[in-house]
């Protein structure tokens, strides 16, 4: 029976060298060894039913794999076929800044894609310090929403009873807004160039601090610091 | 990509337990998993190779395992062999996990205790 082990070991390391490329990255050749060497040992075990059992093991696992690495890779191509998806950087000098607040040195914003729109996260540099906004959730259905955290606590500074919402009316563009008791608080856009290079963001209204007007231009990261590479 | 809290994980499946089990004292390759998993269960859980390097690749996925690029001294070692250990992530989902399952025994002792009462 020495032959058939050896046959099946060597069977064994040629299916095994079919898994895809992604399951051979992260996990090397181990595959391909482990099977041939316990081969032996499970014939001696199990007999013909640990061999097919082995088999048995590999014929699940293959398509599997497969499989798996068939649904990453459209969901990557999903991803990336969403203009806002992604990381952008401030042209700092290109930009209109808030005059009653300080010009930041270095200013990002980040878009994931959610169900039902974004979460929106910015960040940047302000007088030296690191600081970062609130993640927002944006959807995109134009409904009105109250103004909370992402735990769905009221946000300090921000009155009560407001109510954000925002729509797109074309695949490049987000229209939002914040009111509170039927009056404007602010108003504005993001806007994603033709080529996708580009994002300007508008906001117009009054704070806390009396009114403000910006326009941000921001130029994509590419590649996005927060997406494994390779 | 936004990581996981450990709860996330739970209940986690019973090939990752032994897995992440393997690798809580000592660094292994993936042969020494597989054997040591059978030996800890008395041969009742035997980890076919597919299986077992499917498990490895989510596991390193997940962040609950991490290759390492300690190896043992050459005259110990085979150059061929990967091994993995256990990532800060991976052992507080393992002592969670244990937690959990030692609460479904101590509900179930207390039960078989309910039933024993005349």
């Amino acid at each position: 029976m020495r032959p058939l082990v050896s046959g099946c070991g060597r069977l064994y390391r040629r299916v095994a060298r079919a898994f895809p490329e992604e399951f051979r990255a992260v996990c090397g050749d181990g595959l391909e060894q482990l099977g041939p060497d316990i081969a032996p040992l499970v014939w001696q075990q199990r007999g013909v039913v640990g061999l097919v059992g082995l088999f048995f093991d590999l014929a699940v696992h293959l398509p599997y794999e497969y499989l798996s690495s068939l649904i990453g890779k459209l969901k990557e191509v999903t991803m990336s076929g969403d203009v806002f998806e992604g990381t952008w950087k401030a042209r700092i000098d290109d930009s209109q800044w808030d005059t009653g607040n300080p010009t930041p040195q270095q200013a990002c914003v980040r878009f994931e894609a959610t169900d039902t729109g974004y979460l929106m996260v910015a960040y940047g540099i302000v007088d030296g310090q690191a600081v970062a906004e609130r993640p927002q959730t944006i959807s995109t259905d134009g409904r009105r929403r109250p103004v909370l955290d992402l735990g769905g606590r009221p946000i300090p500074g921000v009155p009560a009873g407001a109510v954000s919402f925002c729509s797109r009316p074309d695949p490049q563009t987000l229209q939002v807004g914040t009111e509170a008791d039927g009056k404007m608080l602010g108003a504005g856009t993001f806007q994603v160039s033709a080529d996708g290079k580009t994002l300007t963001a508008t906001n117009e209204g009054t704070g806390l601090r009396g009114p403000f007007k910006v326009a941000i231009v921001f130029e994509r990261v590419v590649p996005d610091p927060y997406v494994p590479q390779g | 990509m936004a990581k996981k809290s450990p709860d996330a994980f739970l209940p986690l499946k019973s090939n990752w337990f032994h897995i992440l089990l393997c690798l809580v004292e000592v660094e292994q390759h993936g042969y020494g998993i597989m054997q040591n998993v059978l030996e800890r269960s008395g041969g009742k859980v035997r980890l076919w190779p597919a299986t077992l390097y499917g498990s490895l690749k989510r596991l390193i996925q997940a962040g609950l395992i991490a290759e390492t690029g300690d190896r043992p001294a050459p005259e110990f070692d085979d150059a061929r062999r990967r091994y993995y250990k256990l990532t800060p992530l991976g052992r507080r989902v393992l002592d969670l996990e244990s937690e959990r399952l030692k609460d479904l025994v101590r509900i179930l002792d207390l039960r078989r205790r309910q039933e024993a009462r005349p």
